[in-house]
């Protein structure tokens, strides 16, 4: 059996998974994933102690709008079945997405998610980058929704108020679960096999210098965001100033109020009666923030993509410099 | 009469009854003939029995319809009538063989009047009832329609009724008392039928007596008589409508009281009694308007009248240049009225004039009535969006060459608009003729009228040729006018007929004045100065070379008239036209520092959109044209800045006034829509648009694609051009690429070569056949363009080349891109050394091996992007910032806040970042960058 396995803090649990898994999330990608087009499909698997063992997975077939009647809700099911009968682990563990450089952070993921998340607390996603494996190295990630997240999209309060109660922050959204990947015992052994037939090569595929190409496609897509970002600020902005103003506005009509109230008492007369003060100034429309804290996520996702390689590339540069003064 | 209750109710009749009144003048000669086969048919009708048996038929159907007509029962009146028509198609063989039977036409034309007179009496239609009004509306529509394929018949019938007829002879006696008893208002629709036949019948017979019994009358005696006429005349065609029902009662006392006169005194000639016929038809406006309905009867008498007229007159004996005035002002009496017979006052004008000229009474009095003529025809069209028929069109001018003849011949002709009606000489012949008239306008109308035909012609058919090449019979009464107003006329005048002169002149491209520059290049240089030298020693002989003026260079006419008027002009619409056609000229021959330099010194720039329409368009002509001679002449900068605002609307066609676009019809309705259909150039005059789009987009595609090279990272770059852009773009989403097929196709290929700095595949794709005969070959020195164009291409290439490709460099050999380009060594020089000066390309010359050392100082595309990003960064840095103010209740901005340490931080950071930036913007090409430091 091969199994991916995923670790969870509290709550145990690692994920472990399979090299099975790990293939099979791969071909569906290079099938029919292609550019910044996203594959997606559900893990399979089961809570073992505290771990959560992923042992199979489908995919979501690729559907376009023609076949609006398509019903993915009953093709999971169907196929879910089927995999019993084969006897395989049938239940719903979470399920995965590719990514295009590390753009995942998006309102659908945390919608679908969180969806998971509520009807199976121990779902995980698994993001997988082909963009980074082809560099050279696996990058699979587990995430899962923090409790804290996980509250306020139960309340659906993305007000700035409600977010601020919470007190969340684009840090605490998600939380990455370790996976371990974990192979038979003959797998492993396949495995170093094939890694003494594999040429030099295939193997030095990391050690490739070139990062241009990669880091101004990542600039792009930060700048998109930070641009994005910028946009929502400015909402913001106007939303918090028409507030004050509006705030402003009530006080002085308060006041003066107050004040006639205080003549007419002086006279003698009975006091206005108090109006709704609410009805008089509605509040403005708050800006939702969710999609904010999502960009910043995303932003905060990107930031690290992008450190984590020019960290890579500039060793793997000193290293060409090194060897580069000893020829 | 009966005519007294038709009214006409609307105008479009008018216009139809237009075509008829042309139509009916033939329909008048036929009358002979046809009057013969009538008489012949009568005495036929009894021998033969098929015929008999149809015509029984008809005669039966022909009886109902005339009780039911008795009694108007309109209903039974449609159905019998449609009865009838088929019948007819029955017997249509026999038609054939022996001609409509006159009984046939008789009741058409009846029943045509009658309805007619139904149609008009209001209150009567209101009293029938609800199946006869609706029968009645029906039949009027049908029988009009029908009586249509008999128009010659009927106006044959009306001209001179039959009498063989036996209900003829019924209808004959109450005749004085019908017309007595339409006073009464109540007439019985049968004395309306009786009543018209007869009346025309009567005064035809009096016409034979007349020219039985001589002449007896003197032609003094009939001007008494006109006298007599005229005040009653003149007072009750002013007469308004409100008054017509009593008006109508006197008049029609003065009719009857003309009738009985005419019964009584037969000696007088009949012409005269014609005359007098046709004087109260003039007098009574409804009376006219029912004939415009459908009274033909009334029009063709006045055609024969027409005929009759010159006879009379010659018969008059003693004519005069009095009573010839006399003539004169009485037709003109009519003229402009609702119905006047405009064909056949234009008939009586020119018998006047043979009359006048037979009779040898001078040239002031000739002159006098051929401007009437002139005036009549051009009146001939009621309505001055209608364009006047080409051959009418042709008669006036010829009228106005034979005017200008006269004038020319005889020097002691004085014209002119403000010489009083009074003052006028016409007779006096040792004197100096004065005749009040204006030629200058004539002739402005003609010419007007000329471009209304042509816009009204299709531009694609052989007709639009034929007219055109009356153009040059135009150009020559203009030029005819124009030595003859210089010697003659005021300023105003020569500087308006001079306008004229350029008008025709400035658009047309002088062939030989080119081939003759062609020839003289070789020897001077200085074309300009040549011309003005040329121009002096014109200005000289210009009173001999006048005649030849056909050989005279363009430029030099142009110039000189313009000159004249930018002196002479006082009114600022004269001289704005005269500037923008003398820029037009300019450009049009090449001359783009003339005319650009006039188009400055004009300041017409600034305040053209105070002209009016017609002068906008001839701006945006004269613009066009100016934007599509730099482009001739290399200056690819100016073509494109002229062409720009054209070209960026995306309506050159309508600015053009080339065409109507479609997509505005919601906008404007259709009185606006026709306004500006008047405005539209004449298609002889139009610039191709394909030509100028083309010149536009290549203009734009020198200009844009280096600077696109040159802007790549840049994230604020400009567009120099959108619609060029849009080109592109449009290019781009195209899934399947083939080989380009329209010009715009084209173009765009040509751009996507260049910037790849591969000038040969855009030479290929700009200067190919397809382009060739679409646009290059329409130039008039099409080579020397297509040689400027492909340098342009090379050189515009070279610097696309070096922007894109610089950065892979260390150092590039000029010899190298010399050869690559196909540029010899010192333009490459040059070009480069623009750019280092420019500090568009980052390098510096090596003098000795000729090389282009770089110096790399470019960003790469990442820096770029850092760049960006950082700028953008620092955007959403001072944002937040903002947000954080306003939750402190700090409105000072970020700038006050120094004292908070916590942002000092960050504002050092953006410090580094401008003075990074000012670093920077040294090295950024142009420059431009330094506007967004004063964010910071």
């Amino acid at each position: 059996m091969f199994l991916i396995f995923s670790k969870l803090k509290k709550k145990t649990m690692d994920v472990y998974t399979t090299n099975l898994v790990v293939l099979k999330i791969i071909k569906h990608y290079q099938e029919e994933g292609q550019g910044s087009e996203v594959v997606q499909g559900v893990l399979l698997g089961l809570v073992v102690d505290d771990r959560l063992e992923i042992t199979n997975c489908f995919p979501f077939p690729q559907h376009t709008e023609d076949d609006a009647d398509f019903d993915e809700v009953q093709y999971q099911m169907e196929m879910m079945r089927s995999l019993r009968h084969v006897n395989i682990d049938h239940l719903h563990v979470g399920w995965y997405q590719s990514t295009y450089y590390g753009s995942f952070v998006s309102r659908a993921l945390l919608d679908s998610q969180f969806s998971y998340q509520h009807a199976i607390e121990e779902s995980v996603v698994l993001i997988y980058d082909p963009i980074k494996t082809a560099q050279g190295s696996l990058s699979l990630k587990a995430y899962r929704l923090t409790p804290k997240l996980m509250e306020i999209c139960k309340e659906k309060d993305f007000t700035p108020e409600g977010l601020k109660k919470a007190n969340i922050g684009f840090e605490q959204m998600f939380e990455e679960v370790p996976i371990v990947i974990k192979n038979s015992h003959l797998i492993n052994v396949l495995m170093w096999e094939l890694e003494d037939k594999s040429t030099v090569a295939d193997k030095h595929e990391l050690l490739n210098l070139s990062s241009s190409n990669h880091l101004e496609k990542s600039l792009q897509l930060l700048m998109d965001r930070v641009d994005d970002m910028s946009q929502d600020i400015v909402k913001y902005n106007t939303y918090s100033r028409n507030l004050s103003k509006q705030q402003q506005q009530k006080h002085q009509y308060l006041q003066r109020r107050q004040q006639e109230n205080a003549q007419r008492q002086s006279r003698g007369e009975p006091p206005l009666p108090e109006e709704d003060i609410s009805k008089l100034f509605k509040p403005p429309q708050p800006p939702p923030r969710m999609d904010t804290l999502l960009i910043a996520g995303q932003i905060n996702n990107y930031c690290q993509n992008v450190k984590e390689f020019t960290s890579q590339n500039l060793g793997k540069l000193f290293m060409a410099e090194a060897l580069q003064g000893h020829n | 009469m009966s005519r007294f209750f038709a009214r006409s109710d609307s105008e479009s009749e008018e216009s139809s009854s237009d075509d008829e009144i042309t139509d009916k003048a033939p329909g008048a000669t036929f009358k002979q003939s046809l009057l013969l086969s009538d008489d012949e048919e009568d005495t036929k009708r009894v021998v033969r029995s098929a015929k008999d048996k149809r015509f029984e038929e008809l005669t039966n159907l022909i009886k109902t319809i005339r009780n039911a007509m008795k009694i108007r029962d309109m209903s039974k009146c449609l159905e019998e009538f449609e009865q009838l028509c088929r019948a007819f198609l029955k017997s249509k063989n026999i038609v054939d063989k022996e001609g409509i039977p006159p009984f046939y036409i008789r009741l058409l034309a009846d029943l045509e009047d009658y309805l007619n007179q139904l149609w008009e009496d209001k209150e009567g239609k209101k009293k029938m009832n609800k199946n006869n009004a609706k029968a009645l509306s029906t039949l009027r529509q049908k029988i009009r329609k029908y009586n249509r394929d008999f128009e010659s018949e009927i106006a044959a019938y009306k001209e001179n009724p039959q009498e063989s007829a036996d209900e003829e002879e019924e209808e004959k006696e109450p005749e004085d008392s019908g017309s007595s008893s339409d006073s009464e208002g109540e007439v019985s629709s049968k004395s309306f039928l009786k009543k018209k036949p007869e009346a025309p019948s009567e005064a035809t017979k009096f016409l034979k007596t007349a020219k039985g019994s001589g002449d007896e009358s003197s032609s003094s005696d009939e001007d008494d008589d006109d006298g007599d006429w005229s005040p009653s005349d003149t007072g009750s065609s002013s007469e308004t409508s409100d008054k017509e029902e009593e008006n109508a009662l006197k008049r029609k006392r003065l009719v009857t009281f003309l009738k009985v006169q005419r019964a009584q005194d037969t000696e007088k000639p009949g012409v005269r009694k014609e005359e007098r016929k046709k004087k109260p038809k003039q007098k009574e406006q409804i009376e006219e308007e029912a004939e415009e309905e459908g009274g033909w009867e009334k029009v063709n008498r006045g055609v024969p009248l027409v005929k009759e007229k010159p006879k009379m007159f010659a018969k008059g004996t003693e004519i005069n240049t009095a009573v010839v005035v006399k003539k004169l002002n009485e037709i003109l009496q009519a003229r402009g009225k609702k119905g006047t017979d405009r064909a056949a006052q234009i008939e009586l004008f020119h018998a006047l004039a043979a009359i006048a000229a037979e009779n040898n009474l001078g040239q002031g009095i000739l002159v006098k009535i051929k401007f009437n003529i002139i005036a009549s025809l051009y009146d001939y069209n009621p309505n001055l969006a209608a364009f006047m028929k080409p051959d009418m069109w042709k008669k006036c001018l010829d009228c106005i060459d034979e005017l200008l003849d006269i004038l020319f011949e005889h020097n002691n002709i004085f014209i002119g608009e403000n010489i009083a009606e009074d003052s006028e000489n016409l007779a006096v012949s040792d004197q100096p003729f004065r005749v009040r008239g204006c030629i200058l306008t004539l002739v402005e109308r003609m010419d007007e009228e000329f471009t209304k035909i042509m816009q009204n012609t299709d531009p694609h058919s052989q007709e639009y040729v034929d007219n055109l090449k009356d153009e040059g019979r135009v150009c020559g009464i203009v030029d005819r006018l124009l030595t003859y107003l210089e010697n003659k006329g005021s300023t105003e005048e020569i500087c308006r007929v001079y306008l004229r002169r350029i008008m025709h002149t400035y658009y047309k491209f002088d062939y030989k004045a080119h081939r003759r520059s062609l020839g003289l290049q070789g020897e001077t240089k200085s074309e300009q100065d040549q011309e003005e030298s040329k121009e002096e020693s014109k200005e000289e002989s210009k009173e001999e070379s006048k005649g030849e003026s056909e050989g005279e260079d363009s430029a030099v006419i142009m110039d000189r008239l313009c000159k004249f008027i930018y002196a002479k002009d006082r009114t600022d619409r004269i001289r704005t036209c005269a500037i923008l056609c003398h820029i037009y000229h300019h450009a049009l021959h090449s001359r783009w520092y003339q005319a650009r330099d006039l188009m400055l010194m004009s300041h017409l720039q600034d305040n053209i959109q105070h002209a009016d329409p017609p002068v906008q368009i001839l701006y945006n002509r004269t613009m066009v044209q100016l934007g599509i001679c730099a482009f001739r002449q290399g200056m690819i900068k100016d073509a494109h800045n002229a062409l720009l605002d054209i070209q960026s609307s995306g309506r050159a066609k309508e600015l053009l006034g080339q065409g109507l676009l479609m997509r505005n019809m919601q906008e404007r309705n259709a009185e606006q829509e026709k306004i500006e259909k008047r405005r539209q150039v004449p298609f002889h005059m139009h610039i191709n648009l394909e030509l100028l789009e083309c010149v536009y987009l290549v203009s734009a595609m020198l200009l844009e694609i280096p600077y696109m090279a040159a802007h790549e990272f840049d994230a604020r770059r400009r567009m120099i051009s959108k619609q060029f852009h849009h080109q592109l773009r449009v290019g781009e989403r195209q899934p399947l690429l083939g080989p380009p097929e329209s010009m715009r196709e084209h173009v765009v290929a040509a751009s996507k070569a260049m910037k790849m700095g591969d000038w040969r595949t855009c030479h290929s794709f700009i200067i190919n056949e397809k382009m060739n005969s679409k646009v290059w070959d329409l130039f008039p020195e099409a080579q020397r363009v297509r040689e400027m164009l492909v340098r342009k291409i090379q050189e515009e290439s070279l610097r696309t080349y070096l922007f894109t490709y610089s950065s892979v460099y260390d150092s590039i050999s000029m010899a190298t891109l010399s050869e690559m380009f196909e540029l010899e060594m010192p333009t490459v020089h040059s070009i480069i050394s623009k750019m280092i000066i420019n500090e568009e390309l980052m390098a510096s010359l090596d003098q000795p091996t000729q090389t282009v050392v770089m110096h790399r100082t470019e960003p790469t595309s990442l820096q770029n992007m850092a760049l960006q990003l950082a700028e953008k960064l620092g955007n959403l840095v001072e944002n937040n910032e903002r947000v954080f103010d306003l939750k402190q209740g700090v409105y000072g901005g970020y700038f006050n806040r120094d004292q908070k340490g916590g942002y000092q931080q960050k504002q050092s950071y953006q410090r580094d970042q401008k003075s990074y930036q000012q670093k920077q913007s040294g090295y950024q090409r142009g420059g431009y960058r330094n506007q967004n430091q004063g964010n910071y």
